[in-house]
């Protein structure tokens, strides 16, 4: 039984055997979605109510729901921008029209009615905002200090199966990061925990908002994630304490042993849900992801570099039945360009990290640039709050080494690397990703070209409220950290 | 006549020493927007004439000497030889597996005797893929010794094609000062006291004889029985080399100046993420500084004041500043490209662009005691030269020619071959070979 299958049945449910059990399924419900009120899952019980089919298993639910409210905001016209829609588009002189915090409509020769404020921004770019799929802000202390272990918060260390962890538990949303991100034009960040582990926790995915807690951030109805790690790390670290894993057949072991027990697990809940046992399986919180994983409720973010290793690992994943969204860093990529359209996994890049551990010795600047030309899907990412700082330098040294290499790399192509194809990652491309008509207005106006090093975001949106404004930049509150700290003499412009 | 094949033929050997493979033909690079760094604006269709590995002359609109090879830069940006003022290259290859790497050491007495040179690897991949992105010198220094706050000795190396790449040894003396958390005498009054006192110690025991009255503890009288560690301070206290601080905070900073003054030294700072609020005193000391354009975000509490126009504030107070990205794995792996795209970050900033391009070639010359020889476009400098296939400060740019010492030097590197080598698995065409 392939998670796969076991999704669509369990979603779509309805044919005539499965009608006969609603009664007696929909007591269960009730007890099950009691048991999960306890745990604060009012999500997955409102949901599941009205859709009485699904039974609400118990990694289906968000007991720790955002409460992020968009920022006060205005409908806006931008106009005369040289526009990147982000789904591949460059309209020249265009215009982008925001309203509700919304997408209205992009083109040339948009009116403005009223009550809109309009922004001139000839001689300007507009993108969508920057996604970055594979960030550590909030977690990887700044400042770090000895109070702090060596891993900071970015991962649980304590064992190679940290499935149970969920990141957004560690995230300190006053983290100088994330307005760094914002100031530079990212609207939504993907928070993963570090690759220590194999089953390294889940992720979160928050907008860089000033706000004093994670969950003001956390991106409301956003799908869930794992973030599992192959290769180097875990084995090396477990390895010299003595313990599993300390090679890479080590690492698949564990986690196969790790999928077959979510497999029984997940059997256990399914015969609970067709009332062949009696009593759900005792909650398992690890085996709780790993089910979630199965089912294709919980989306696999993949720290993986040496061809090898993503191809071992795609093939563990179709045992298994599940789906790896993308492989992270993925500094091999390019040797295995087929294997990876085959699978419809993507993969998500830096431009010219190389050399420093020995799975990335053959890292490549054309990488992204070859994976993307061969038809594949190709991303950029940071895992640095000084790269996710600059994403769109990171797209543009990625799309010249590959210019240099022969191929055709325009601006409204590449721009996806940080935008739509990020999005669609992270299961948001019906919200973000693009300035197509709907979606959520996230949008950044640049002083200049947004692959050039000297330009810098003027203006930034999030859900139609200008979040960060360049030439008002004390409108946006800096972290707590630097409050009351000595200020410069003067700002220099530049 | 003779004499003069003589000189020629001499110049030759010597050339042939430094870079092995070099020959002695001529160069001529014409229609180039060439940044000579001795004016802020470049000279436009430029003729840059290279003979014997040496710069013979830069005119504007010079038709080039008869039976030259000419490279037609055709309008395009055309600089001096990348100069990274801080980088480990030569001494790691894969920083994460630790037999790789050679530039530190603990468990020695060696300090700031801790001489790099003898590590070098001239055949590591760090270096071509450097040279190929435009890096012709770079200091090359350790990070720790077995006696801190002392790193050791750093080392010039130039990137000639192939072989042996050091140029000169003993160029400055590291130390490291500031937030060492986790390690025994962590206190950076300890560390600023040990280097003292260690100067003090070198000072005694270098000073002619009859002044030492009574000599130093720890060493002994007399030229022939003085420590290496005093042999490799002896320099740092005749102002001959500079004594490189790596530190980032506001106080240490200000400690460094003290320093500075109290020893007659040359000091240099690495780092010196919170210097802008010592500008004026770095600028009447003459400190220079090595400062990261990327620095925003402070990894510890000595960097509290971390921003991103550190080195616009400092220009503007007049301190001389080098740039370089010092932290993650740039500073080594992508030496020269990341060295360009800190200097596009620091204009950015609110860096003048012949202020940040200075700071990546002649401005770190300077620093390091060799702008006689390299860092501009000038009759007589090294034949040390980049044609650029856009703005040199762009991160997207990259060198469509390197000269090292008059010789154009391969820019095929593992990468490339790597890339040449999948490129038709993938479906796609092999790429073209850059020409300028």
């Amino acid at each position: 039984v392939t998670g796969g299958r076991s999704k669509e049945r369990l979603v779509t449910g309805g044919d005539s055997g499965e009608r006969e059990v609603v009664g007696q399924r929909a007591v269960r419900v009730l007890l099950v979605a009691a048991a999960l009120t306890v745990l604060g899952a009012v999500d997955s019980l409102t949901h599941t109510a009205s859709a009485a089919p699904r039974i609400p298993l118990p990694f289906a639910g968000d007991p720790y729901p955002s409460t992020y409210h968009p920022l006060l905001r205005a409908d806006t016209l931008i106009v005369g921008a040289t526009v990147l829609d982000g789904a591949g588009k460059r309209i020249d002189d265009g215009d982008v029209l925001m309203r509700d915090g919304k997408i209205v409509a992009v083109g040339h020769g948009l009116k403005a009615t009223g009550g809109v404020t309009t922004i001139d921004a000839h001689g300007r770019w507009v993108t969508p905002g920057i996604i970055d799929v594979h960030s550590h802000d909030g977690v990887y202390s700044i400042p770090s200090t000895s109070d702090d272990s060596d891993s900071s918060d970015v991962a649980e260390t304590s064992d190679p199966n940290a499935a149970d962890t969920w990141i957004e538990h560690a995230v300190n949303a006053q983290d100088p990061a994330f307005s760094a991100a914002l100031r530079s034009g990212v609207t939504t960040l993907q928070i993963l925990p570090g690759s220590t582990p194999l089953f390294s926790g889940r992720s979160v995915i928050v907008k860089p908002v000033p706000a004093a807690d994670v969950y003001s951030m956390k991106f409301p109805g956003a799908g869930r994630g794992l973030k599992m790690a192959c290769g180097e790390n875990p084995k090396s670290f477990f390895g010299e304490k003595g313990r599993a894993p300390n090679s890479r057949q080590g690492e698949i072991a564990l986690v196969r042993a790790a999928f077959l027990k979510a497999q029984a697990y997940l059997q256990g809940w399914r015969d609970y849900e067709s009332g062949a046992r009696a009593t759900p399986p005792d909650r398992d919180l690890k085996l709780d992801t790993l089910a979630g994983v199965l089912t294709g409720d919980i989306a696999v973010h993949m720290h993986c570099y040496r061809a090898s290793d993503l191809t071992t690992m795609l093939d563990v994943a179709a045992e298994f039945g599940f789906h790896i969204r993308a492989f992270h860093h993925a500094g091999e990529a390019y040797k295995v360009v087929d294997q990876l359209k085959k699978a419809g996994t993507c993969v998500a890049v830096w431009s010219d990290w190389w050399g420093f551990k020995m799975e990335l010795v053959d890292a490549i600047r054309e990488n992204a640039a070859i994976v993307d030309a061969a038809g594949g899907c190709v991303m950029m990412h940071s895992d640095s709050a000084t790269v996710g700082q600059r994403l769109t330098i990171e797209a543009a040294k990625a799309a010249a080494a590959g210019r240099r290499a022969g191929l055709n790399l325009p601006p409204e192509h590449i721009i996806r690397w940080v935008t739509s194809t990020p999005a669609k990652a992270l299961g948001l491309d019906d919200r973000i990703g693009t300035l197509a008509p709907g979606r959520n207005a996230d949008v950044v106006v640049w002083s200049g070209d947004p692959f050039s090093i000297y330009t810098k975001a003027d203006q930034v949106f999030i859900d139609g409220a200008l979040v960060f404004d360049r030439l008002k930049p004390s409108r946006t509150p800096g972290p707590d950290l630097l409050l009351g700290r000595p200020e410069a003499p003067t700002e220099v412009g530049p | 006549m003779t004499g003069r094949r003589l000189v020629s033929l001499f110049a030759a050997v010597v050339l042939a020493w430094l870079c092995a493979a070099a020959n002695a033909q001529t160069i001529a690079i014409v229609h180039a927007k060439a940044w000579t760094m001795t004016a802020p604006t470049p000279l436009e269709n430029a003729t840059v004439v290279i003979k014997e590995g040496k710069i013979a002359s830069v005119a504007a609109g010079d038709p080039p000497p008869g039976g030259t090879r000419v490279i037609d830069a055709k309008g395009r940006a055309v600089t001096p030889g990348l100069i990274h003022p801080a980088t480990h290259l030569g001494l790691l290859e894969v920083s994460s597996a630790t037999d790789t790497v050679d530039s530190g050491t603990k468990a020695s007495s060696l300090g700031a005797d801790f001489d790099v040179q003898y590590a070098l690897n001239f055949n590591s991949a760090l270096i071509e893929l450097a040279r190929a992105d435009g890096l012709t010198r770079a200091v090359s220094y350790p990070t720790h010794s077995g006696v801190p706050p002392f790193a050791g000795m750093g080392a010039l190396v130039r990137l000639t094609e192939p072989g042996e790449i050091l140029e000169s040894a003993g160029v400055g003396v590291f130390v490291s000062i500031g937030n060492h958390r986790g390690e025994a005498d962590a206190s950076r009054a300890a560390q600023w006291e040990l280097l003292r006192h260690a100067l003090d110690a070198a000072k005694t025991a270098s000073a002619p004889a009859g002044t030492s009255a009574g000599g130093a503890v720890g060493t002994s009288a007399g030229s022939a029985g003085r420590s290496p560690q005093v042999l490799a301070l002896e320099p740092v206290l005749a102002g001959k080399v500079p004594l490189a601080i790596s530190t980032n905070r506001e106080s240490d900073i200000r400690q460094a100046i003290r320093l500075t003054r109290d020893y007659s030294l040359r000091v240099v700072i690495i780092g010196a993420a919170e210097a802008w609020r010592a500008a004026d005193a770095l600028a009447a000391a003459k400190v220079a500084v090595i400062v990261d354009p990327q620095a925003n975000l402070p990894a510890n509490f000595d960097e509290l004041g971390t921003r991103l126009d550190n080195a616009a504030l400092l220009r503007k107070a007049g301190v001389t500043v080098a740039t370089a990205v010092l932290s993650g794995i740039h500073q080594s792996y992508n030496a020269g490209e990341s060295l360009r795209e800190g200097a596009g970050l620091a204009v950015a900033n609110g860096l003048s662009y012949s202020d940040a391009l200075r700071s990546i070639t002649v401005v770190p010359a300077e620093i390091w005691g060799i702008a006689e020889r390299c860092g501009t476009i000038a009759p007589g400098k090294d034949g040390d030269l980049v044609v650029w296939d856009g703005d040199p400060l762009e991160p997207s740019s990259a060198p469509l020619a390197v000269l090292v010492a008059g010789k154009e030097i391969s820019l095929v590197t593992r990468q490339t071959r790597l890339r040449d080598r999948y490129l038709p698995k993938a479906g796609l065409a092999p790429a073209a070979r850059r020409e300028p």
